[in-house]
């Protein structure tokens, strides 16, 4: 029933719908030095606070620097005690060593606090424009991407993001400074131990990053096992109704027991590669304090250095380890941060597909007369015309019906109308004026189009109905729901318009969801009115009513409507016929009656006049040449 | 079988020997109590030692996993003694050791060694540092192995229990508790618990090693141990009084990020109405507010986290100082060795590292403790339909009769949906009920699968109470095709097999010929096999419905119960499905909601349903022309109708055409006799020998 437009988003409704995991399965590129690049895309939105970010590195360095310098305390501390010649007065390293704390404080606690915070505006930053930019998006953006992908790349790209920004990079410069710091105090010390204790430590490093990324796949393995036993759980429990009413719930269990059997087997590998690496990267890191040991402990009974500096190596020596190992998972959240940047910006560069080239002027008054003239539209990267030569004409006031079989191109006349789709000038004219030359914001303000999917928001009824515009008050909105044949439906609902609705509140039957719509649709009495198949979930009965409601509140307006039903387009003043992108028929009711086509034939299979079996094929044959493959096409067709 | 383990431990159960009369079945339940957000809870002993009721199959994998780690932490204590209690009192600066202090005989084993080997002493020395290591290491290694995968596998179980009891909660449940709440129960929750397992055991791993080094400590030189001592209390305490600030923070924080997430999700779902309705400024704007909050709560957090930090730092190095300045006079007095003083201050810095650990803890810990409610919540939510004592053995074949008799029925808390409906049909009979919205229509159709429960003899089938027959055995008798039958992800085989899991391939071809189906399968890229995305989506509504046909036939009930979608379809289609209806239902007891007129003319009776109550029953004519409610209803419905007399067709045409099509389908086998009137003969119509047979004793 899709049909062009906005329903590739809807494949992606699933994923995300439950907190935590957002966009369980978007296949994601392996991140790799080559995103690097992307990283510069990320200077703009840092430049704007380039001078607290100078202050706050230039504070940290110091911080370090001071950190690097507390074991020199020690150092002292200790010699002096070892010397039988010196009186030692730990007092006065004591005192250092706190004064040292203190200061390394002031300095450090400002600047971590305002580095914090910086990564947290840039975050703010991204998201809103992100967010907005989003927005303005047209059809072909949200059917390049689902909803699922776009939230995973708000949720997630975004916050690698925000951790590379608030510690990556910071951490890779106070790795370089501590190293330097470190290797600096070492050297003054003894030149011999601190070459002999460094061998090790690059390979520390290069074994810690090919680690991180060698996990890489085993996490992502664990993470698809676990959106399989969600998506799994999901469905079932949406379809928990068929499900028991086939009673196969011992059916499910059992498949449900392999879901879950199989993410903690992966989830266990994950585990166990993860025990290694550190095991591996805790060896490695293990020879150094050996080296101190040994060779240090030599050099001290050779009286090359004393017992104090062989203490500090060792406290050097765990500062750097920790920095070396830690490079590795630094790097690794830094190449993410980068793929996670070219995903993110992938989405800011792309322009939207409709803007406004208003700059003729248009008559800010309209009267409502709507006409597509020589309309041809192709679907980017499709092979056929989805329209071809429509000609069409609403007159202000008047209403117009299409009809026509599934993927005949009706929905995609409604959205060129309101450049939902964007077609090329001078074929929809609005009062005459090209529809291009008004700006989308007016030309969506003049012309409502209540779209095939009756989509309802998580709020109330009410604020459902005047999603346009929040402000409007109860009367319209009651008049508008009475029109719409909504008003029982409320009568049922505990807080009548202020029930809520939607995802997160109740489920209205699709008939009332329609009805919905089609009030948001109404209340804004806008000059054109365009009706998506806006009845196929109400009965007739219903759509009768409702056909009554339009009329009253449409008088002197113009309306163009979609419609399965001859019982609906009965009511329009005239009527198309499409078929395959073009118009076959065209005509009033009783003109198109008369011709004995497919508007005919159509009207006699819905009256259900003639039942005999063979009449009834024969009418099925004429309506849809190809019957029985009819479906298959119009679903290749639309997806 | 996975119900044996939830339920001992269910809290306000049902008498289960209570006759049914009496039951609870209209009970009126808070359903609210699922939307309550659980973050405030305290420690909750119970619910953690229920939890170990999971962990009991694996209770031998955790216990070697919990004395692993405490031999590791002992262990890993070892080195720092090592290299100053060795290499520094023993090798380098030589000095008398106080005989009080506890190494764990380390330095009588080197000294051992030493007079063994003869090595060097300081290599020595780095073997034992070496082989601690080496030790420490493959027993860490298979510490933690043993805990992944005890914990693991305790969480699968409770996952699976947890499914299934709510794979066997009632349709009234699902009806209030929406899937999104019982869903994060699966998957975030039960991963929260894991969580829980695994930082309780590396925290006691953390904890141990803090014990060892205070006796140590102790033992070796009280005073100095309380000067360096007296910063744990203050870390202690800092550390608890920032967790429980920030525990409110973090909940801001989650509260603002999921309202961000939702917003932009429900305003990208419905972007075309969005655009449409010109609301893009007022949903940015809408949307800036939110993340204002969320930048504003993010900065709270921040400043408390760096004064911790900074609190922190500045402890450790304060007590640093004072053991270095306090210390360093015991060594001039003699008092302590210069090892000994390193030494101190090495353990210095591994006991403040548990305290901060421990304030993470407690975050896991209460979320955890959140997330266990909620799984137990739903465990203990003791929802189900009431199961017969000693279930009726149905035949191998049921006739197909139904009778209702003086039905009443309400749901919980709301008014008589149905009042005193009595109707009974004949096997094979086809029976339409029609009726205005909330007529009670749905509602006999879901009584009939019981999936509420009601009182006892109301509702018969060939004479059998179905109250007293198993529900899963009622259920594979009946087949239900749902106004909203859901088309599950998988192949199309699959969802055709869904009824029954033993449904062959050729059994499913079969029905889906059947139904009309075959067509459009066969056409599709990879036929039975292609893979159907979630809800269908990349089917058309036309084709959804013929497979949820299929999906009913493949399993040959012997009682059909449809409720015909409402929408519109286009006409071709539509008249696709009226004859995969037809065929579905010839020789089958059904009942079907009908929308249609066609579908009414299908069926050889009409019961008109008003306001829960059987107001008019007889053929679709004898209904014309009472011109009572089905009169009225039919002008309204179908006012563009032909009159009553033209409607019928031809049956002699329509036994002809069918049987053509049977032909059609199954060129290898004989076409049985179709014709409306197949009253009181089982009809039914064979597939394949041999394919469709019913598992026997489900």
């Amino acid at each position: 029933m899709r049909s062009g437009g906005f329903s590739g988003g809807s494949g992606g409704y699933s994923s995300g719908r439950w907190g935590g995991t957002v966009g369980g399965r978007i296949n994601r590129e392996r991140s790799s030095f080559k995103h690097l690049g992307y990283l510069t895309k990320l200077f703009p939105y840092i430049a704007k606070y380039k001078w607290i970010l100078v202050i706050c590195i230039a504070a940290i360095l110091c911080h370090r620097g001071l950190m690097a310098y507390m074991p020199q305390f020690m150092k002292v501390a200790l010699n002096d005690l070892a010397d039988p010649n010196v009186v030692p007065e730990t007092y006065k390293q004591a005192i250092g060593l706190l004064v040292t704390t203190i200061v390394s404080i002031i300095v450090y606690v400002p600047a971590r606090r305002a580095l914090r915070r910086l990564s947290i505006s840039i975050t703010y930053d991204l998201r809103q424009r992100f967010f907005s930019h989003v927005q303005f998006q047209g059809p072909s953006f949200f059917n390049k991407f689902g909803t699922g992908d776009l939230m995973s790349r708000a949720v997630n790209d975004i916050n690698m993001v925000r951790m590379a920004v608030s510690f990556g990079w910071v951490n890779l410069m106070v790795f370089v400074f501590t190293v330097f710091a470190s290797l600096a105090f070492m050297l003054s010390m003894s030149p011999k131990l601190t070459l002999a204790v460094i061998i090790p430590l690059p390979f520390v490093g290069l074994v810690g990053f090919l680690m991180a990324r060698g996990i890489y796949p085993y996490y992502r393995e664990r993470q698809e096992a676990l959106a399989d036993v969600t998506s799994f759980t999901q469905e079932n429990l949406n379809g928990i109704r068929t499900i028991q009413a086939m009673a196969q719930e011992e059916h499910e269990i059992e498949r449900f027991k392999e879901s879950s059997t199989s993410y903690i087997k992966k989830f266990y590998r994950a585990t166990r590669y993860q025990t290694f690496m550190n095991v591996y990267i805790n060896a490695l890191t293990t020879i150094s304090p050996v080296i101190i040991l040994v060779y240090g402990g030599l050099l001290v009974l050779n009286n090359e250095i004393k017992i104090g500096d062989f203490t500090a190596f060792s406290v050097y020596l765990t500062m750097l380890v920790g920095q070396v190992s830690s490079i590795g998972f630094s790097l690794s959240m830094f190449v993410a941060a980068a793929a996670g940047t070219s995903r993110i910006f992938e989405i800011l560069e792309s322009d939207p597909e409709v803007t406004d080239d208003a700059n003729t002027a248009v008559p800010q008054t309209i009267r409502g007369r709507l006409e597509f003239k020589d309309l041809t539209y192709r679907y980017p990267e499709t092979g056929i015309d989805t329209l071809s030569n429509i000609n069409i004409t609403l007159e202000a006031g008047k209403t117009v019906a299409l009809l026509g079989r599934i993927g005949s191109g009706k929905s995609t006349v409604l959205k060129a109308a309101v450049r939902m789709i964007d077609t090329p000038r001078n074929h929809v004219f609005l009062d005459g004026h090209d529809i291009c030359d008004y700006s989308v914001k007016q030309l969506r303000e003049v012309i409502s189009l209540v779209p095939q999917h009756a989509f309802l928001f998580s709020a109330t009824v009410k604020e459902n109905i005047t999603y346009d515009d929040p402000k409007r008050d109860e009367e319209e909105v009651m008049r508008a729901a009475s029109s719409a044949g909504l008003e029982e439906a409320l009568k049922d609902l505990a807080q009548g318009l202020d029930t809520m609705v939607g995802e997160r509140g109740i489920t209205l039957s699709g008939g009332q969801k329609q009805r919905a719509t089609l009030a948001r649709g109404l209340i804004r009495e806008s000059e054109i009115l365009l009706l998506d198949d806006c009845f196929s979930s109400v009965d007739t009965r219903t759509e009768e009513l409702i056909i009554d409601g339009l009329h009253q509140m449409r008088a002197g307006k113009s309306t163009l409507l979609i419609s399965h039903r001859v019982s609906t387009a009965r009511h329009a003043d005239y009527i198309y016929v499409l078929d395959a992108g073009g118009i076959i028929e065209a005509g009033t009711h009783d003109e198109l009656l008369a011709r004995d086509g497919y508007y005919a034939n159509l009207e006699k299979v819905q009256s259900n006049q003639e039942q005999s079996a063979q009449e009834k094929e024969k009418l099925l044959e004429q309506l849809n040449p190809e019957s029985p493959s009819n479906d298959t096409q119009a679903t290749a067709s639309t997806t | 079988m996975s119900e044996a383990i939830s339920s001992p431990q269910v809290t306000p159960r049902e008498s289960p020997n209570k006759t049914p009369s009496d039951n609870a079945r209209t009970e009126m339940r808070n359903y609210s109590a699922f939307d309550q957000e659980l973050t405030h809870r305290a420690l909750n002993v119970r619910m953690l030692l229920r939890l170990l009721k999971w962990a009991k199959p694996y209770k031998l994998t955790l216990i070697t996993s919990s004395i692993l780690i405490t031999l590791v932490s002992a262990l890993s204590v070892l080195m720092p003694i090592v290299q100053s209690r060795v290499v520094i009192d023993t090798v380098l600066v030589p000095v008398e050791s106080p005989a009080s202090f506890q190494d764990f005989r380390v330095v009588d084993a080197f000294e051992w060694l030493r007079d063994l080997t003869e090595w060097h002493p300081l290599l020595i020395a780095a073997a034992m540092y070496l082989t601690i290591f080496v030790v420490t290491s493959l027993m860490s290694i298979a510490q933690q192995l043993t805990l992944t995968s005890g914990a693991l596998k305790t969480l699968r179980d409770l996952r699976v229990d947890l499914f299934t009891s709510l794979e066997h909660k009632p349709a009234s449940f699902y009806d209030h508790v929406g899937v999104g709440r019982v869903m994060t129960r699966i998957t975030n929750d039960v991963e929260n618990l894991f969580n829980l397992i695994t930082s309780f055991v590396q925290h006691t791993g953390d904890f141990v090693p803090f014990i060892f080094v205070l006796i140590i400590c102790f033992t070796f030189d009280f005073e100095l141990t309380l000067v360096g001592m007296m910063i744990i209390p203050l870390a202690a305490v800092a550390t608890i009084t920032f967790r429980w600030i920030m525990r409110e923070i973090f909940r801001l924080i989650r509260d603002s990020v999921s309202q961000l997430n939702q917003y932009m999700q429900e305003d990208l779902m419905g972007i075309e109405v969005v655009q449409l309705s010109g609301r893009e400024d007022y949903n940015i704007s809408e949307y800036r507010k939110l993340n204002q909050e969320n930048r504003r709560q993010e900065f709270r957090a921040i400043n408390w986290e760096v004064i911790y930090e900074a609190f922190n730092t500045s402890l450790t190095s304060f007590a640093s100082a004072a053991v270095l300045w306090f210390g360093g006079g015991k060594v001039v007095q003699e008092e302590i060795s210069l090892g000994m003083l390193y030494l101190f201050m090495e353990f210095l810095n591994r006991m403040i590292a548990p305290i901060m650990g421990l304030g993470y803890f407690f975050n896991v810990l209460f979320r955890s403790m959140a997330s266990g409610e909620r799984i137990f919540q739903a465990l203990d939510w003791d929802e189900r339909i009431h199961e017969p004592e000693n279930p009726v053995q149905l035949p191998e074949r049921l006739r197909g009769s139904v009778e209702f008799r003086n039905l009443n029925f309400s749901y919980p808390g709301s008014e008589q949906i149905l009042k005193n409906v009595s109707f009974s049909i004949e096997p094979g009979e086809k029976l339409a009920i029609v009726g205005a919205t909330g007529s009670g229509k749905s509602t006999i159709i879901r009584l009939l699968a019981r999936s509420y429960d009601f009182d006892d003899n109301m509702i018969f089938i060939d004479d059998i109470d179905v109250n007293q027959i198993g529900t899963n055995d009622l259920r594979q008798r009946i087949g239900v095709v749902l106004q909203d039958f859901h088309i599950f992800s998988g192949t199309i085989l699959d969802n055709i097999a869904l009824s029954n899991p033993n449904v062959s391939r050729e059994r499913a071809i079969w029905a889906a010929r059947l139904v009309n189906a075959h067509r459009f399968i066969e056409a599709l890229p990879n036929g039975y096999e292609t893979e159907l995305a979630e809800r269908g989506h990349n089917l058309s509504q036309g084709q959804q419905q013929l497979l949820a046909f299929a999906r009913v036939l493949a399993d040959d009930p012997e009682i059909l119960v449809l409720d015909e979608a409402t929408s519109s379809i286009d006409t071709g289609t539509e008249l696709v499905i009226q004859e995969a209806l037809h065929n579905l239902t010839i020789g089958r007891t059904s009942i079907i909601i009908a929308h249609r007129l066609q579908t009414i003319q299908e069926c050889d009776r009409v019961l008109v349903l008003h306001q829960g109550e059987v107001r008019e029953l007889g053929t679709h004519e004898e209904l014309l022309d009472r011109k009572g409610i089905y009169y009225t209803l039919h002008q309204l419905q179908f006012q563009d109708s032909a009159t009553a007399s033209e409607l019928t067709a031809d049956p002699d045409e329509l036994e002809a055409e069918r049987r053509k099509r049977w032909v059609e389908m199954n060129p290898d086998s004989e076409p049985p006799t179709f014709g409306n009137d197949s009253m009181g003969g089982t009809g039914f119509i064979g597939g394949p020998a041999g394919s469709g047979t019913r598992p026997t004793g489900v």
